[in-house]
Formats: C-alpha cells, sequence, structure tokens
C-alpha cells in the first residue's frame, strides 16, 4: 500500500501510447500520448471540453479507451485495473463527499473502503488529519464546510492509502489564493517523497510550478514536456523575433499605440506593464520614441521570455492553421 | 473476501447515512404504514348500514314490520323520515342517502286482502357496490318474506329448498382479510424499490460513485452492502405491517408465521436488486422515481392485489406473472388466510427467489465497472 508497491521499477509512472476514446462519432480523446515519471508534478491544461476529463478517467479506468494504452504503476489500465486501483489517489472536481456525514465519518469511510481497521485506521486517520489541519472541523458535517476545507477533506480521503500516483481533477476550482497556495505547498512536499502527481487546471500561474506539462486543444495533445523546453520552442520564439517587456505609467493607451507600431506582432497587457512579441529590427528606442510621442512616460524596455501562456497561445495558433 | 473487498465499508457507510437522518428514515417507514391502514379502511367493500331515508305513507303495523326487517339485515340505517315522494328523491339526489324505502299508502291492506304488496326501494346507482348490494339485499328480503307467507298460508312448515353454503376461510368474508395481505405487497414494493435505487443514483448524481469506483471496492462488496441495510429496514418495516394486519385489522395469521418472514424475505430482496438494477439505468433521482413507478403501477392493477388475475386478459395476466408482488400476495392470502404451509407455497417461494437470483445476476453484469 505504500508509494513503493508498483509493477514500474525505474520506468514512468504514467504511460499513454495514442490513448483515444469515442463517444459515438466524436472523439473526446484522440491519440494522445505521453509520460510522467515518478515524483514528477505533470500539469494538464486545455479548455473546457477539451478532452481533459475523460484523459483522467481513462487513467483511474472509470472509462475503457476506445484505442491506444495507458499504463500507470506499470499496470495497463484497460487490463488491470484491479491490481492498478491500490496505487492510485482521485480527487475529483466535485470533492465529492458523503454531504450527511461529519468530516470524521467521510474519512474514517475512505480508511475502511482501503482495508484499514482498529489501531492502523486510528494512526492512518491521525497522520492525514494532522497533514490537513482538519482537527478543528472533524465534527461537522461535509455539507457545512466551505470550499478551502471541503478540498482539504477531499484530499485526506484521496491520500488514505498513501497512493503512487495522484490524481487531482481542477483542485483549486472556487477556493481561496491561501487555501490555493498551501494545496500547492502540500502537492510540492508529496513530489519530493516520490509521489507521482498529475493535475489539471485552468490557471497558469500554476501551470508554470509544474516540473511538467501537457496541454489538449480540441482531443489532441498539442503539446507536453518541461515547461523550459516548451518556452524554446522555435513556434514560440519565430526567427527574427524577441519578446520585450515595457513598463510605463499608462499601460492600457500604451498597449493601443504599440499594437499601431509596424514590426509588433502581438502586445499583451499585464497590470501596469505589456508582454510584447516583435521583429529583431524594432528597437527598445522605437518603442519609447512611440510611446513618448503619445505622451506617455516613465517607460522602461527590458528583454523578457515567453511565458507558458505565450507557447499555448502560439500552438494553439498554429494547430486551428496559422497565425491570427 | 476478496469479491467482496469494500462490504464492510460501505456497510458502515450506508448505516451512519440512514442513521444520521432520522427526518429520511421516519420518511421511509411512516408512509407504508399509513398507506396501509389508509388502504386497508378504503378497501372495506363491505356495504354495511347504508343510510337510508323512509317515507311511510302507509302507518301501519305491517309498514312498520317490513321497515323492521330491513333495519335487521344490517344493510340498512335509517337516518331521515320524509313526507312526500318528492322529499324522498331529493334526499338520493343531494347524496344526503343512498337508499330511499317508499312504502305507499294501502300497503297492508293489499297485504290482507291477498294482492301484492308493493313498496318502492330508490338506490342512488352513482355507486355501483353500494347500488349493487342495496338492490341484492332488498330483492332477497322480499322474496324471503313472500316464501313465508305462501308457506305458511299453504299450511307447509319447510321450505322445499335450502343452500347450506359453508365458507372455509375467512368465514365472516370481511374484506380486510382478503385485501390486507395485499396491500402490504405493495406497500412494501413502493417503499424499497425506490430506497435502493435511489441511495444509488444520488452517489451518482454527487460523484462518489466515481470515488468508489476509483478504490478497490469490488461491486459485490457494493451491491450487498447496499442491498443489507435496506433489507433489515425494510424486514422491520414488514414486520411492523404485518403487526397492524392482525392488531388493527384484526386480520390473524392462520399460518406458521416463519413461512410468511421468509416468503418476506425472499420478496424484499427481489424488490431491493429491483432498485438497484433501476440504478444503473437511471442518471438521476427522477429518472430513478420514474423507473420505479413503471413497476409500481402494474403491481397494484396486475398483480391480483384488487382485481383476481383469473378474469384478466391473457396480457394483463402475463404480465402479472412476471411480478414479484404477484407471488408474494398468492403467498401472504395463502399463508394468513388459509394457513397454507411451506410445501403448499414452495412453488411460489420458488418464483420469488429465482426472480430475486436472477435480478441480482442482471444487476452484478449490468453494473457497469466503468461509467461508460
Amino acid at each position: 500500500m505504500s508509494a513503493g508497491n508498483t509493477n514500474a521499477m525505474d520506468g514512468p509512472m504514467i504511460e499513454c501510447a495514442g490513448l483515444t476514446r469515442r463517444f459515438g462519432k466524436f472523439t473526446a480523446v484522440d491519440d494522445v500520448t505521453f509520460s510522467v515519471g515518478r515524483g514528477e508534478i505533470f500539469g494538464f491544461l486545455g479548455p473546457n471540453g477539451s478532452g481533459k476529463s475523460t484523459v483522467i478517467r481513462m487513467l483511474c479506468a472509470l472509462l475503457e479507451p476506445s484505442g491506444g494504452t495507458a499504463r500507470v504503476g506499470g499496470f495497463d489500465v484497460a487490463r488491470e485495473p484491479e491490481r492498478m486501483k491500490p496505487l492510485i489517489g482521485y480527487m475529483s472536481q466535485k470533492f465529492s463527499l458523503y454531504d450527511e456525514l461529519t468530516a470524521r465519518e467521510n474519512l474514517s469511510f475512505y480508511g475502511r473502503l482501503y482495508g484499514f481497521h482498529g489501531a492502523a485506521l486510528r494512526r492512518r486517520f491521525d497522520e492525514l488529519v494532522a497533514l490537513t489541519h482538519l482537527a478543528p472541523y472533524l465534527d461537522r458535517r461535509a455539507a457545512l464546510l466551505s470550499g478551502g476545507w471541503r478540498q482539504r477533506l477531499a484530499m485526506a480521503c484521496a491520500l488514505v492509502h498513501e497512493p503512487a500516483v495522484l490524481f487531482l481533477d481542477e483542485p483549486t476550482a472556487g477556493i481561496d489564493p491561501v487555501a490555493r497556495r498551501e494545496l500547492w505547498g502540500l502537492l510540492f512536499d508529496f513530489a519530493a517523497r516520490g509521489m507521482t502527481l498529475f493535475v489539471t487546471t485552468h490557471y497558469m500561474d500554476e501551470a508554470e510550478r509544474c516540473s511538467k506539462v501537457g496541454y489538449i486543444h480540441l482531443s489532441r495533445l498539442i503539446v507536453s514536456g518541461l515547461p523550459d523546453d516548451l518556452k524554446r520552442l522555435p513556434e514560440v520564439n519565430p526567427a527574427g523575433t524577441r519578446r520585450i517587456e515595457v513598463a510605463c505609467d499608462h499601460a492600457t493607451a500604451g498597449l493601443r499605440v504599440l499594437r499601431g507600431l509596424p514590426g509588433v506582432r502581438s502586445a499583451t497587457a499585464f497590470g501596469q506593464s505589456m508582454n510584447l512579441l516583435v521583429d529583431a529590427t524594432v528597437t527598445d528606442g522605437a518603442v519609447r520614441a512611440s510611446l513618448g510621442a503619445a505622451g506617455i512616460g516613465m517607460v522602461d524596455v527590458r528583454p523578457t521570455g515567453p511565458t507558458l501562456e505565450d507557447v499555448f497561445v502560439a500552438l494553439t495558433d498554429r494547430a486551428n492553421g496559422g497565425g491570427r | 473476501m476478496s469479491v467482496f473487498r469494500g462490504f464492510r465499508a460501505i456497510l458502515y457507510k450506508e448505516f451512519l447515512v440512514v442513521l444520521r437522518d432520522p427526518f429520511t428514515l421516519f420518511l421511509m417507514l411512516f408512509p407504508p404504514v399509513l398507506e396501509m391502514v389508509a388502504f386497508g379502511y378504503a378497501l372495506e367493500t363491505d356495504v354495511r348500514r347504508m343510510r337510508t331515508a323512509l317515507l311511510d305513507e302507509d302507518r301501519t303495523v305491517e309498514s312498520r314490520r317490513i321497515v323492521e326487517r330491513f333495519v335487521n339485515t344490517d344493510t340498512f340505517r335509517i337516518v331521515e323520515r320524509v313526507g312526500s315522494a318528492e322529499e324522498l328523491a331529493a334526499a338520493v339526489r343531494k347524496g344526503r342517502v343512498y337508499v330511499g324505502i317508499d312504502i305507499p299508502p294501502g300497503f297492508a291492506r293489499d297485504l290482507e286482502a291477498g294482492r301484492t304488496a308493493r313498496l318502492q326501494v330508490l338506490v342512488d346507482g352513482s355507486n355501483s357496490s353500494v347500488a349493487g348490494s342495496a338492490l341484492n339485499t332488498a330483492v332477497a328480503l322480499a322474496l324471503r318474506e313472500s316464501m313465508e307467507r305462501l308457506a305458511s298460508a299453504a299450511g307447509v312448515r319447510e321450505l322445499p329448498f335450502e343452500v347450506r353454503p359453508q365458507i372455509l376461510f375467512n368465514p365472516a368474508m370481511r374484506s380486510p382479510n382478503f385485501f390486507v395481505p395485499g396491500v402490504i405487497g405493495v406497500v412494501l414494493q413502493i417503499a424499497t424499490t425506490f430506497a435502493t435505487a435511489m441511495s444509488l443514483v444520488r452517489e451518482r448524481e454527487r460523484g462518489t460513485l466515481e470515488q468508489l469506483f476509483v478504490s478497490p471496492l469490488r461491486r459485490w462488496g457494493l451491491l450487498l452492502g447496499k442491498l443489507v441495510p435496506y433489507l433489515l429496514i425494510s424486514g422491520v418495516m414488514a414486520f411492523a405491517l404485518f403487526a397492524i394486519m392482525s392488531g388493527l385489522f384484526d386480520v390473524p395469521i392462520a399460518g406458521s408465521p416463519w413461512v410468511l418472514a421468509l416468503a418476506t424475505l425472499l420478496y424484499l430482496f427481489a424488490l431491493l436488486v429491483l432498485g438497484l438494477l433501476i440504478s444503473t439505468r437511471a442518471q438521476n433521482q427522477m429518472q430513478a422515481l420514474q423507473f420505479s413507478m413503471v413497476f409500481v403501477m402494474p403491481s397494484v392493477f396486475f398483480s391480483g392485489f384488487i382485481f383476481p388475475r383469473d378474469t384478466m386478459p391473457v396480457v394483463f395476466r402475463a404480465i402479472g406473472a412476471c411480478l414479484p408482488t404477484t407471488y408474494f400476495i398468492e403467498t401472504a392470502r395463502g399463508v394468513v388466510l388459509r394457513g397454507a404451509t411451506l410445501a403448499d407455497v414452495a412453488p411460489h417461494l420458488g418464483v420469488l427467489a429465482g426472480m430475486g437470483g436472477i435480478l441480482f445476476v442482471l444487476c452484478a453484469l449490468r453494473f457497469r465497472w466503468k461509467l461508460g
């Protein structure tokens, strides 16, 4: 029941090859291939309806693949689900809990479900309560817990059996920033102890924290890899261009000005600054001059690299058939 | 053990969920009792002490004697005396009485003179069972009176014919004895099929079913864990219903209570598994409710609960033959009223057990381990 009890000695903990799922004529997941190594945090991104949840469900043996294979912990999810299941924990988007039961009873139920009882159940129970700081809320009904505490309880339930692989489907949707940061703190802890994490999210800042990311768009995995590798992809950094960050005292007005400047391929506002993809021929001086001409001051221009968002935008554009 | 993995965890959780909410438990246990009492009383088809209006235009010893004869049948109860034929008709029309008796002037005189003494009985035909009963009683009363007079006039002391019927079971011909075992069958069906169907569909709606599927829980463990608590609860309910039957409706159990208990257990098992089977189809609680109704309605009409199955068209009889309720009602009536033994009802029990078994296997097969 510990993280070591897998069939994958040194191989990847999650491995999909040509994974496909069709619902009638609709292909929800199309030929998806990727792998995740032990102790990695894999961030799985994509818009709603792109196939994220379908992939997670196939990996958890909730849904049978129509084609291709998926192995988790070295076990084929379609052929050996009974051996694979003890290895995985799953926290669904809804934080599925029994509302009429207290936090204590929910956790205790999942403990029993995974074969704990007596002293072992009590010991594991106490560990999880300490880990998630649930102690003050143990006797409250799950229905009356706030989003953040529901999430912690769901997390504790998913961790009962110390899974080697933990799947989290949008774990931070609708919870406050403090709970969000604390959750990520926990995830890094788990990863450091050798647990493999598979996280779907909409947040780009969360994607930046992952050791590996994949982006799915219209049922197809457009890209997967290490964030730094993705940011160096030629599609993201077209030849003859560079990225600059421009700070000024009037960013919204500045955006309008710079979008009209020849050689500026894209400009995105981030608060008081802008990120620009420009032709290499556009100098910092030219940028300052055009902003100055529009009466915008306190201009600061510095070179910058692409964000993951830039990566996904560039790759989505390409997948949609060229730039916009 | 491993085939039933997770059974004890599910059992623990189901009991907590059920006990946690006394209101739900109350809603599960109380309506059947109420339905039982309501059905039991409402289905009283014995017509007794019908409200009757009397117009006695003769006012003689003979007219009073014949009225007394009417009242003595216990079918009629004089609640109103009126002064004219119009008033009598109005009393029936307005629904104040079911029956009006009109004894015209000269009734005693005709009788004395050996002519046919006529009296009129108005019956409210809008309630057919009441009308039929009033009609039969009135006609039988007239015949009997006539025969007695003819016999004494002819100096005959004994009537030439007599039928001596012996009603073997339920000698008082009380309708509760006939209906209440059936009511128990129908009421149990309503409560149990919903219970398991809802319980699983709720998990599907809430997403906890998905959570269970990810765990190493086996389907037999899940199915049995869901069945056992509800089997216990509905068993207690059935016990209460039979207690009400013999206590409140005065229907004693003629046969062995153990045979009745066995039949009830098999019946409940089949119904609960039917609920589980419904839950494998239904996507939400509304659908579960509708699917359950699909099985409840035929059970009311085609199980022999109200209408005898022998007089039904073949199609309806065939439908009835597929319903567990049919076999349970047959068995319950047999054991409760006729004192049928285990051997007598064994074929019915066999069918109930077979149905439960087949449904359980279907359920396990239908139970999608994956949420496709």
